[in-house]
């Protein structure tokens, strides 16, 4: 056994750390709080641009795509630098939708699409929930009929998050009604400039906006259904598969906590340092001890992706760990700022940067976002341990 | 990086598990929880045979020379299959002296099984080694050490004694012949089969000063190491046993395994195992190539004991009283997982360095 990051992966460790220590800075961090996901302000452009530049976009593509074909440890350090820096990920559409296209698109679909991704001409929003179709995501209704030699998608999408800025939507829809739920689904790209596209915001509690997307009668060319048809539930399963390294990811977790530990060594309570307190130092202690847990999972994600398994079991155990995890670190960071614990980031008299109320507010959604934690509960039930299901 | 075992380590591990299923019975068990008897003695001398004693011994003391990871990845599967407390401690006492004399010419006994090392390190009111009260003194006859050790596991049936005691300032490890006149032991009824004892030394003979401040440190360091493999090996066998037990267990007309809050809880403590697994490994095998960077040696102790036991409890739950009887192997886990972290994992010691890292 061996857990030490080979010389490769330190020099990759450094290099990123190097390029996050010259595009980071408390400016950034401080656009990227005020505009939530109201638009990408001009450091966070910037910052990707330089991404970008560095052939970064590309981490995970196969080199045959012009992509560095990073290892999932090596795309695993790159996640977890810069969410703890705080710096703006890579957006979904090159690090879930591009690799899917390269997955299963066909080869006209590659073209038509692959470079313009490349070339940050394109931004996707994914849409697959609907009002009736959250978790079970097999029952999604909106529908697309063939007309010719055009797909007419109607319907309504929910938490179709970036759809105000997405310049194409990738959506589930219903192409065959009379197919088993699950085998009746399509992949269908759908331009937002289109007639009969309509979004609608939705104001989140954490401050932030997602949408509902409406779809009436939108026409869209056949050649927009990606890869087969009736196999798009499997397809949105292999996109969230390249996600698991960053839904599992402790990085934005720890930089919060990390945060909370620098204020605490700093302020005095009762005209004691509060550092000293007994009870806030077994709180951050035990914290800290879960963080390094919340660590191991997504090393252990990581490494089996590089192993050529699809570890849906391990990356369900982090995604469960860590959502939970957060939402300790933000309970315990309130309580341990006390009644300070609750300003805003606005208010200049906010200690840690006023993201722990911040963080309160966000955290359920982790739980309850992205596959809810009792799918994957069961997910690591079924695929870790064999459990039955019937 | 690889997080798994080797080649090699695997045919161990499938060797143990395989003498375990084949020797260790509750009935066996309940009996060597409280003293040795032929068998057990029969089973010493076959596991010294195997190689086991003497795997982390040097090959000129008769041993195999494997590293402290190999020899966790042994404990951890001698865990698993319930191997007495009273064996698993013969292959750490070797190790531990070992590590910390490996030119000791007691090792070559040690290592072919004919003598065992008990370790005498915790005291009545000290848990820590650096608060140890007994004390090394010279004399012209020698170097004699006086004091009185608490909680000593398989200090009656060993016969070498590994001490930490205190040299003047610093804090030294000594080998005692536990036969001396003045080495008294007084058996204690503690729970988790490592038969404890208290032991007077009452100006006992020291057979040699093994080493000081650094000595007691790498056994510290090792003993915590093989305690975080044999909590690993007996989490592991407490879930398997679960995931076994809910899958053949009838309950309202089906299996519980069905029941989405028994999957739930198999989840639980399925993230639990496998976060622990990683930080026991990685810390184990960071202590064996002197590469601890922090404060992993203690995230590990914190989080696997209490681990550990929380597997245990959820073990019962979903055995109900299936598991909850004698004849069921479940309590004995249950037992090693409170008597391992009381003496090797104490959450709060563990929480109070990390803590000291971040804030002090």
């Amino acid at each position: 056994m061996d857990y030490e990051l080979s010389s490769r992966e330190l020099a990759w460790r450094d290099e990123v750390r190097d390029f996050i220590s010259q595009h980071v800075d408390d400016g950034l961090a401080d656009e990227t709080r005020q505009r939530g996901n109201e638009g990408r302000g001009p450091r966070a452009q910037a910052f990707l641009s330089a991404l970008k530049e560095r052939g970064w976009w590309g981490l995970a593509w196969p080199e045959e795509y012009g992509g560095l074909g990073k290892t999932a440890i090596e795309q695993w350090i790159f996640i977890d630098e810069i969410e703890s820096a705080g710096a703006p990920m890579l957006p979904l559409t090159a690090t879930s939708v591009a690799p899917t296209i390269m997955r299963i698109g066909s080869e006209a679909q590659k073209k038509e699409w692959l470079p313009r991704i490349q070339a940050g001409e394109i931004e996707f929003a994914l849409g697959y929930s609907e009002a009736e179709a959250g978790t079970d995501l097999a029952s999604l209704q909106t529908k697309a009929e063939l007309d010719g030699d055009e797909w007419v998608v109607s319907g309504a999408k929910m938490w179709n998050t970036m759809a105000h800025q997405a310049t194409h939507n990738w959506l589930a829809v219903r192409t065959e009604p009379d197919a088993k739920k699950h085998k009746g689904i399509s992949i269908v790209i759908v331009p937002m400039d289109a007639p009969g596209v309509d979004v609608q915001p939705i104001w989140v509690w954490p401050g932030l906006r997602t949408n509902a997307l409406f779809l009436d009668n939108v026409r869209v060319p056949r050649r927009y259904l990606i890869g087969e048809r009736g196999m798009g539930f499997y397809y949105a399963a292999m996109a969230l598969n390249f996600e698991r390294l960053s839904i599992g990811s402790i990085g934005m977790a720890r930089r919060h906590f990390r945060a909370l530990v620098d204020v605490v060594r700093s302020l005095v309570v009762d005209g004691k340092p509060l550092r000293e307190d007994p009870w806030v130092r077994e709180r951050l202690a035990r914290l800290q001890v879960e963080i390094d847990a919340a660590r191991m999972l997504g090393l252990q994600t990581a490494w089996a992706l590089d192993q050529g398994g699809v570890p849906a079991a391990e990356s369900s155990m982090a995604k469960i760990h860590v959502s939970e995890l957060t939402q300790r670190i933000a309970d315990a960071g309130c309580e341990i700022l006390g009644l300070n614990g609750q300003l805003h980031a606005d208010d200049p008299r906010a200690q840690a940067g006023g993201r722990m109320q911040w963080l309160y507010r966000l955290a359920p959604m982790l739980a309850f976002g992205g596959g809810t934690n009792e799918v994957q509960r069961d997910i690591v039930g079924f695929m870790g341990f064999g459990l039955p299901r019937k | 990086m690889r997080l798994v075992a080797t080649p090699e380590q695997e045919q161990l591990r499938e060797a143990v598990a395989e003498f375990c299923r084949r020797e260790m019975t509750v009935e066996r068990l309940r009996v060597w929880e409280r003293g040795t008897d032929a068998d057990e003695i029969l089973l010493r001398e076959q596991i010294a045979r195997l190689g086991w004693i003497g795997l982390g011994v040097p090959s000129s003391a008769g041993g195999s020379g494997a590293s402290l990871t190999d020899v966790a990845v042994l404990v951890a599967e001698c865990a698993r299959g319930l191997l007495s407390r009273s064996l698993i401690g013969a292959i750490e006492g070797a190790t531990m002296l070992a590590a910390l004399a490996p030119a000791e010419p007691a090792l070559a006994a040690v290592a072919s099984g004919d003598n065992r090392v008990a370790i005498a390190v915790e005291e009545e009111g000290v848990r820590s080694a650096q608060a140890v009260g007994s004390r090394l003194e010279s004399g012209p006859d020698g170097m004699r050490v006086r004091g009185r050790k608490a909680y000593v596991p398989h200090a009656e049936e060993a016969e070498l004694h590994l001490l930490v005691v205190r040299d003047g300032e610093e804090l030294a490890c000594v080998l005692v012949d536990a036969s001396a006149d003045r080495v008294s032991t007084t058996d204690l009824a503690s729970f988790g089969g490592d038969r404890q004892a208290h032991v007077v030394y009452d100006d006992a003979p020291v057979l040699r000063r093994i080493g000081g401040a650094e000595a007691v440190q790498r056994l510290d360091r090792t003993r915590r190491a093989l305690a975080l493999a044999q909590m690993i090996g007996g989490m592991e066998a407490v879930v398997e046993g679960a995931v076994a037990y809910v899958q053949e267990r009838d309950q309202f007309g089906q299996k519980i395994a069905l029941f989405q809050a028994v999957r739930h809880q198999i989840a639980d403590i399925g993230i639990r195992i496998a976060a622990s697994r990683h930080l026991s490994w990685e810390a184990i095998t960071r202590i064996d190539r002197d590469l601890l960077q922090g404060h992993e040696l203690e995230a590990a102790l914190a989080y696997v004991g209490r681990s550990f036991r929380e597997a245990c409890f959820t073990g019962h739950h979903l055995h109900g009283g299936a598991g909850f009887v004698l004849e069921h192997p479940l309590h004995f886990h249950s037992e090693r997982a409170q008597s391992l972290a009381i003496r090797y994992a104490p959450e709060g010691p563990a929480l109070a360095a990390i803590a000291s890292e971040l804030l002090d």
